[in-house]
């Protein structure tokens, strides 16, 4: 037996939400694993308003209860997000996991946060009381930790509309289905009129929060390829700072040394 | 193909299909309590005091003091006690089973249990143990006399790790009195095992015990000792509550405190005159754990394959199992053999590149034949196939050429081809057979002319129900329809030896073959018949002397050529598998679905235990990663195009020419993977598993050096 409300409508989930003491469920996927069975459950898969992908003027705006199954079918998500959704689980996890899940779930192996990430996306949050829209790199505050208010839900995610087409995602797993990232990369490259205008570049399970250095990035803008390659060194070396993942079962060396391996691959692939 | 191998729906098919087959975790009994373990939370310790909260009514704690027998399993020896002594000798260790109606209540009474202890040193390098479990050694020839006459002499050390059987099913028994005897259900290998282990730890009369195979969902050597273990503590609780008592573990449980296969470290000396060798020294360690359970025999039959398929005149062979405070090691597909065969090929394949020679050529100079000595100065008595095997298996991979096409490679994607030959020797070891087990079937056929298998074999999935029912089917020329066969009650059934060692079909198979025959003789229609059969050991068989290590060991032996062939992406040391091949001789397959789902699955597994089960033990001695998420064993998706072949090869004394089959499809995989590894990698290699992190390790020297 489990205890829990079906809300119907987003009202309805928030008013239960600020008046109960109840755990918000939307897929499931990461909370059948501890299930407990006195606590009491929020159902969110019905909550019609969480459920969209659309796009308004400036953004593709994503329910944050949308299985990554309707991610990769639908036609506005970007080939980055989908093929991020693409590796996460087996199929039948692909079918009940929600991208919301994703990112309140607070991994930083987590597949679709970091195409979030590096996407520079935003997260509007709402409660009884209102809605905020914040960037996701101000959503974590560490591992299993985010700045989530009790009353308030992850609702949409927006993600700019273009600019995501350059990109190069990799996910390193121990096997090629039913795995959890060892380290994962993304990153995005713009140019115009023979400059970089965009770099963007994010990496999973390496330290407690998804790692986004924009500081670093910009290291890059605004120069041409040749600009770019002679501040290489610098740019790679600030990186070898930045990156330091916590010694676990996998080693930190090893995935330190993916990650380089990976970004100096990207930079190369690009010419820099 | 012979007529019997074709495939047809399994015996158990429509049962497991529909959901309708029984586990031992489906029955529920009236009055039935739910028993929990409580294990050591240190590796070795001295208990000291053990405070246990105030029991709620109906709730009761078991422990050694509840045991009227022996407080020891009875496994081959018995040092494993059925619940803690005085010490504690592994994280896991069991103290005491809490039991009572409700699941949820036993495990909040278990957690709010105390257990003070004094703790002691551990050891967890086997190569630093003190306890020597056992200690084997023989010889062949002189090898001293090879070394002084030898133009080379290579050393090499590797290394195994340990294995998780990863069942879909866990441990599972039940346990119930009734009518002044101890009934035991669940799932297991072997249920006369479980009799003697339940009958010895309550001091039963042995008539008084009474053991039933549930359907069991896989065992891998896995459900062969454990169940013991299970049944006597589940009995004891089941004894002192005068109730049916259920124990399912949970995989947590049932992965970081049941067995695994066993750890080595294996150093081969090899002595070489003319490019050719002609001595080998092989020492072994097996990691056993902190019992004994069934180091013993997987030791003897490390050594024993420790050769694999050469011809080496002179050999000087010893192992040592060692007591480590670590979960007891066991039985596992292979039992010992995949250990010294790692080591073995990846051994050749050094020596070969050392002389400058390719791995494959090398060994094929040195392979065995017909009528060649084995290790144990017993004989190949019968057709050695590896010669067609190994053309089949070049035909399918193109493996010279694909080899010397990647021994020079850059870029970001290097591939390799590995190759592997390996055996199984078919049932037990040694004498075993006809000392010890002396196995005897029965087929009862009753008044409407249904013929039924009475045996103590147990289908795990492996497929014997229906092996079985083809081979008794066949011989009496009736339809497999006729033919019954239930899962084992040892009320009914002849003790016919366990389930274990790819005896089944070979040795029980033939013994039904012969009783099926008898009763064709006999048959009369419409009348109730019995037939018994008792085995013999073939006169062919040259008597093994264990103490010395000198004879047949095995009667025959099966064989293997496996390939593999991977693609590393040397930025992320990722492996892709290309393709698994295994070309197996299993002399005739009783039915070729069930031969190719043990091929395929053996050849899986084996690529896991080489390229990624890693169990990880903390400086604690407590298993890290005790789930599937971060233990992980390969999916389909991992090996994308695997592809498995059976040869004919009939066995004269096996049913229809048919011989040991399930535990050969693994030993070739680790040594081929690896092989695939060093032929992309351009280096020497020498431990399994070979994570990505080891692939990574030697891709920085490769950088480093460049």
């Amino acid at each position: 037996m489990v205890n829990g409300y079906q809300a119907r409508s987003l009202q309805e989930a928030l008013d239960i939400l600020s008046s109960e003491a109840v755990i918000p469920y939307s897929g499931g996927t990461d909370l059948m694993k501890k299930a407990n069975g006195n606590a009491t459950y929020l159902f969110l898969n019905k909550v019609p308003e969480m459920k969209n992908i659309r796009e308004d003027r400036k953004y593709i705006r994503i329910g944050a209860g949308c299985t990554f199954t309707e991610i990769i079918e639908s036609e506005l998500t970007p080939a980055i997000l989908k093929e991020a959704a693409a590796l996460v689980a087996a199929p039948a996890i692909r079918n009940l996991g929600t991208v919301g899940g994703n990112i309140c779930n607070g991994s930083p192996k987590a597949d679709c946060a970091l195409i979030f990430f590096v996407t520079d996306s935003k997260l509007r949050l709402v409660s009884k009381k209102g809605e905020r829209v914040i960037p996701i790199s101000e959503f974590y505050l560490g591992r299993n930790h985010t700045i989530l208010q009790k009353d308030e839900l992850l609702v949409e995610i927006f993600m700019n509309k273009t600019g995501f087409e350059n990109y190069c995602y990799k996910k390193v797993g121990a096997r090629k289905a039913l795995t959890m990232s060892r380290v994962s990369f993304a990153a995005i490259l713009n140019m115009a009129d023979g400059k970089i205008t965009q770099c963007m570049i994010a990496f999973g399970a390496v330290g407690e929060v998804i790692l986004r250095r924009k500081e670093i990035d910009d290291m890059l803008i605004g120069r041409t390829i040749p600009e770019a390659r002679a501040v290489k060194e610098n740019y790679l070396a600030a990186y070898e700072q930045a990156i330091n993942p916590v010694q676990g079962r996998i080693s930190a060396e090893y995935k330190k040394t993916v990650c380089m391996n990976l970004l100096g691959d990207f930079l190369d692939s690009k010419g820099i | 193909m012979e007529t019997i191998s074709k495939a047809i729906k399994k015996k158990d098919h429509d049962s497991k299909i529909s959901g309708q087959a029984l586990y031992a975790d489906d029955y529920v009994m009236n009055g039935m309590l739910y028993g929990r373990l409580l294990g050591s939370s240190k590796a070795r310790a001295r208990i000291t005091a053990i405070i246990i909260p105030d029991l709620p009514e109906g709730y009761l704690v078991v422990d050694k003091y509840d045991v009227p027998g022996t407080n020891r399993v009875q496994i081959i020896q018995d040092d494993t006690p059925v619940f803690a002594e005085e010490t504690v000798e592994f994280v896991g260790d069991p103290i005491l089973m809490v039991v009572g109606p409700e699941y949820n209540k036993v495990e909040s009474i278990l957690e709010n249990i105390v257990v003070l202890y004094e703790e002691l040193v551990p050891t967890f390098n086997m190569r630093k143990a003190d306890t020597v479990f056992f200690d084997y050694h023989y010889a062949k020839g002189d090898f001293d006399k090879a070394q002084d006459e030898a133009d080379h002499i290579f050393e090499e050390t590797f290394q195994t790790g340990h294995q998780e059987h990863a069942y879909l099913e866990t441990q599972g028994i039940i346990a119930y009195p009734h009518a002044g005897r101890m009934v035991i259900r669940g799932s297991m290998q072997c249920p006369y095992y479980v009799h003697t282990a339940v009958t010895k730890a309550l001091g039963y009369d042995a008539r008084n015990v009474q053991v039933i195979q549930e359907t069991t969902g896989g065992g891998f050597g896995g459900k062969e000792d454990f169940p013991s273990i299970l049944a006597c503590q589940t009995a004891a609780a089941a004894l002192k509550t005068n109730r049916p008592v259920k124990v399912i573990f949970n995989r947590r449980e049932d992965m970081a405190f049941t067995s695994k296969r066993h750890p080595s470290v294996c150093t081969y000396k090899v002595a070489v005159k003319d490019n050719m060798i002609t001595g080998m020294g092989i020492d072994l360690i097996l990691n056993g754990g902190a019992y004994t359970t069934h180091s013993s025999v997987v030791l003897q039959r490390a050594l024993i394959s420790s050769s694999g398929v050469y011809k080496i005149d002179n050999l000087r062979v010893a192992g040592r199992a060692v007591k480590t405070n670590m979960v007891p090691s066991g039985a596992y597909r292979g039992f010992g053999s995949p250990q010294t065969i790692f080591a073995l090929e990846m051994m050749m394949d050094h020596v070969a590149r050392k002389l400058g020679t390719e791995s494959l050529e090398f060994k094929e100079k040195h392979m065995v034949k017909q009528g060649d000595t084995t290790a144990t100065s017993g004989k190949h008595h019968f057709h050695v196939p590896l010669p067609e095997m190994i053309q089949r298996i070049n035909e399918l991979t193109d493996y010279p050429a694909k080899r010397k096409r990647y021994s020079r490679q850059s870029g970001r994607y290097r591939r390799g081809m590995g190759l592997a030959l390996s055996f199984h020797g078919c049932g037990f070891t040694g004498s075993a057979e006809g000392e010890h087990i002396k196995p005897v079937v029965r087929i009862r056929k009753a008044a409407d002319d249904q013929v039924e298998i009475l045996t103590g074999n147990t289908d795990m999935g492996q497929g014997l129900k229906t092996t079985f029912c083809k081979i008794v089917g066949e011989t009496l020329g009736i339809p497999f329809e006729q033919v019954l066969i239930e899962n084992p009650d040892t009320d009914r059934v002849p003790d016919s030896g366990p389930t274990v060692a790819s005896r089944s079909i070979m040795i029980v198979g033939s013994l039904l073959q012969q009783a099926a025959e008898k009763l064709r003789q006999i048959w009369q229609t419409g009348e109730e018949q019995i037939v018994e059969e008792h085995y013999v050991e073939p006169k062919f068989i040259i008597p093994f002397d264990l103490e010395r290590f000198r004879g047949d060991a095995y009667p025959t032996y099966s064989w293997a050529v496996n390939a593999v062939e991977v693609e590393i992406d040397t930025l992320t040391a990722e492996t892709r598998i290309l393709g698994a091949w295994g070309i197996y001789d299993v002399g005739v397959p009783i039915d070729l679905n069930i031969i190719q789902g043990q091929m395929q699955g053996g050849l899986l597994q084996g690529i896991g235990y080489a390229a990624m089960e890693k169990i990880d033990y903390n400086a604690q001695g407590i298993i890290r990663n005790n789930n599937f998420s971060d233990y992980s064993i390969p999916t389909a998706m991992d090996v994308p195009n695997l592809v498995t072949e059976v040869i004919n090869n009939p066995y004269t004394h096996g049913p229809y020419g048919a011989k040991g089959a399930g535990e050969l499809s693994f030993a070739g995989a680790a040594p081929a993977y690896v092989e695939a590894l060093e032929n992309a990698l351009g280096v020497d290699l020498n431990k399994v598993p070979f994570t990505m992190e080891d692939t990574m390790g030697v891709l920085r020297e490769v950088h480093h050096h460049d």
